[in-house]
């Protein structure tokens, strides 16, 4: 019960947030220099001054600003985001149809990051004075060091012109199209080179954070407990230690959402791949305003997502939480 | 109120040894930071790179934007990092364009230290309705990924170097907003800042002089890291086509020759190359800094 009225509240948190964050979007793109109608009416080719003010009342841009604040919210409220006309399409469509891929990349990316970066640090946390710690903690401080376009430039150049073996441009082999299970197993090669980049950030931060809890852990109670009923060592380690090591880690990483999808913005870029980071590159480059503040948007609401569920799932992971405070 | 007695004497005192010196704990933390063999290499570094940067302009007078060659000349005896698609120096590029790149890295650091602290310090010392505020605005500013939001910033407000430092700086101020609400927290109801209080002390002179001399420990090693975080923004910026054109920076060489990497690997390995060791850098000195002034925090690492 008090779990749901919780869940409300955040909700309801969450809605008011992402209302502040339209409010920003307006007030932005009012304070940019230039005249948003001049904009549109550059990238249709020129405009008459009838086609001007006929822009100017389709818009709204001819009321006084809290009206129009009225009308964008409405707008956003029936899901039309604006309409690109670089695209030239509704930003909505446009963000729904690149959405996919770039899920498919942060989440397999996330996956990964998850699962090599708790490895790597508990592996260096049962010898942590150990030669392979030492070179956990070099490779954690390389990978938090490194541009992330930097590596995914250098990743390219070796698997593209050095060592063919996978590709690197796009989703799916454009030349030699597949169908059914060759076409996952297509987009599974294609995805490998963008989301090991994007995970090698997250690989660095996750193994020192599981190399610290996990030795933290080592040295508790429990453990010794554990070990003292005679329980196997791998099942000290994997069970008892592990638990406790994983509940900071998912903690950071649901967290982390919105620093994900920036850096998917990048690593998209560099491997060309279809998502919402290819759309905001080149709305950057067309100055395409719907697009990017609805991505900014989007954004927004992804992180919040994120950290609702977040916040779910360490509640049920932590029965502390659960039964303790509200 | 800043001197600690050395607690080393707790034996009988023997009169023969000279007294030991009071240190403060800036010398301390120093002294402890000279024992991280890692803080040490970082920090020796980091100031050959910025030694490069100062003085290297005037010792390789070659101008980065200048075209002195051919484009796409290999790294050889005359260019030593080769030329880029224009044609221009590459190594005048790493020299000149440290300058542009470490001074957005520190100025944005330092605009992202100054609003976390002063939301962290304001909240965290008043508490109730505003710190109440304050927290609503570092939510805020929470859910919009930084690195998204300064792109938006700089496409808006246009791709100078004034945009950019002031973009980076005005979005990733959130966990030193954070950190500074928690120090100050704990410290506002301890017996030194009532008895500082009790003395007439105005709210401003215990913000500014008891409170955050005593806060900033916690907060260095973020800033220290800030600085590291904003020069990855840069290069980000510039990656995607918001660096500043007229000034030339390692992010500006990276973005601009990115297109060309399988024609010249050199003018994309080696500006990154720098990206990376002065982020190196300066996350080593940040981990020494750590460990030297958060005692607490050592054994856990």
């Amino acid at each position: 019960m008090a779990f749901a009225t919780h869940l409300a509240r955040q909700i309801i948190n969450a809605v008011a947030l992402l209302i502040a964050v339209l409010v920003l979007n307006f007030c932005l793109i009012h304070l940019a220099p230039g005249d948003p109608v001049q904009v549109i009416a550059g990238e249709m080719g020129g405009a008459s001054a009838e086609v001007v003010a006929a822009l100017r009342a389709k818009y709204g841009l001819d009321q006084s600003l809290l009206q129009q604040l009225s009308i964008y919210l409405a707008n956003v409220a029936v899901g039309d985001f604006g309409y690109s006309y670089y695209f030239n399409q509704p930003v909505l469509g446009l963000i729904l149809q690149r959405l996919p891929a770039t899920l498919y990349l942060t989440l397999c990316a996330l996956s990964a990051a998850l699962a090599i970066g708790t490895l790597l640090g508990v592996v260096s946390a049962r010898r942590p004075n150990g030669a392979f710690s030492h070179a956990v903690t070099v490779v954690s401080l390389a990978g938090y060091a490194a541009p992330i376009f930097w590596t995914g430039l250098m990743l390219l150049l070796l698997f593209g012109s050095v060592w063919p073996i996978l590709p690197v441009v796009g989703m799916t082999d454009v030349v030699n199209p597949k169908h059914g299970f060759a076409y996952a197993l297509d987009v599974g090669r294609h995805l490998v080179l963008p989301s090991l980049t994007l995970a090698l950030v997250f690989i660095a931060q996750y193994s020192r954070l599981a190399r610290v809890n996990m030795i933290e852990a080592l040295s508790a109670d429990y453990v010794r407990t554990a070990r003292a009923k005679g329980l196997p060592e791998w099942l000290v380690v994997g069970k008892h230690a592990l638990r406790n090591t994983l509940i900071p880690i998912v903690t950071v990483a649901g967290h982390q959402f919105g620093n994900l999808f920036a850096g998917a913005v990048l690593v998209e870029t560099v491997f060309s791949w279809p998502g919402m980071g290819r759309l905001v590159f080149d709305s950057i480059l067309r100055r395409d305003y719907p697009t990017l503040m609805a991505v900014l948007f989007f954004s927004a609401l992804m992180v919040m997502t994120a950290n609702i569920l977040t916040d779910v799932v360490y509640r049920l992971v932590d029965p502390r939480i659960r039964t303790g405070r509200r | 109120m800043t001197v600690i007695e050395s607690t080393s004497q707790v034996s009988a005192p023997q009169t023969d040894l000279p007294a030991r010196t009071a240190a403060s704990p800036g010398r301390l933390a120093l002294r402890q930071f000279t024992k991280s063999p890692s803080g040490v290499a970082g920090a020796c570094m980091l100031i050959l790179i910025i030694l490069v940067a100062v003085a290297g302009p005037s010792l390789y007078p070659v101008d980065p934007l200048d075209l002195v060659g051919a484009p796409f000349m290999p790294p050889d005896a005359d260019a030593w990092f080769g030329t880029d698609y224009l044609g221009r120096d590459v190594l005048a590029g790493l020299i000149h364009g440290g300058r542009a790149t470490l001074a957005v890295g520190a100025v944005a650091a330092l605009i992202t230290i100054v609003i976390g602290l002063v939301i962290g310090a304001v909240g965290g010392f008043f508490g109730g309705a505003i710190d109440a505020t304050m927290v609503k605005i570092t939510e805020f500013f929470q859910i919009l990924p930084p690195l998204l939001f300064a792109m938006v910033l700089v496409t808006l407000f246009g791709p100078k170097l004034t945009t950019i430092t002031l973009a980076i700086g005005g979005v990733s101020w959130t966990s030193v907003a954070r950190l500074t609400r928690a120090e100050f927290m704990r410290l506002r109801d301890l017996d030194f800042v009532k008895a500082s209080r009790a003395a007439g002390a105005s709210n401003v002179n215990l913000i500014l002089r008891v409170l955050l001399p005593n806060a900033l420990p916690a907060v260095i090693v973020s800033a220290t890291l800030a600085i590291g975080v904003a020069i990855l923004f840069e290069g980000g910026l510039s990656f995607l086509g918001l660096g500043d054109p007229n000034v030339m920076s390692w992010g500006l060489m990276l973005g601009q020759n990115r297109n060309y990497i399988l024609d010249a690997w050199w003018a994309v390995m080696f500006p990154g190359a720098a990206i990376f060791l002065a982020v190196l850098a300066i996350s080593l000195v940040g981990d020494g800094l750590n460990d030297a002034i958060n005692p607490r925090l050592r054994r856990r690492s």
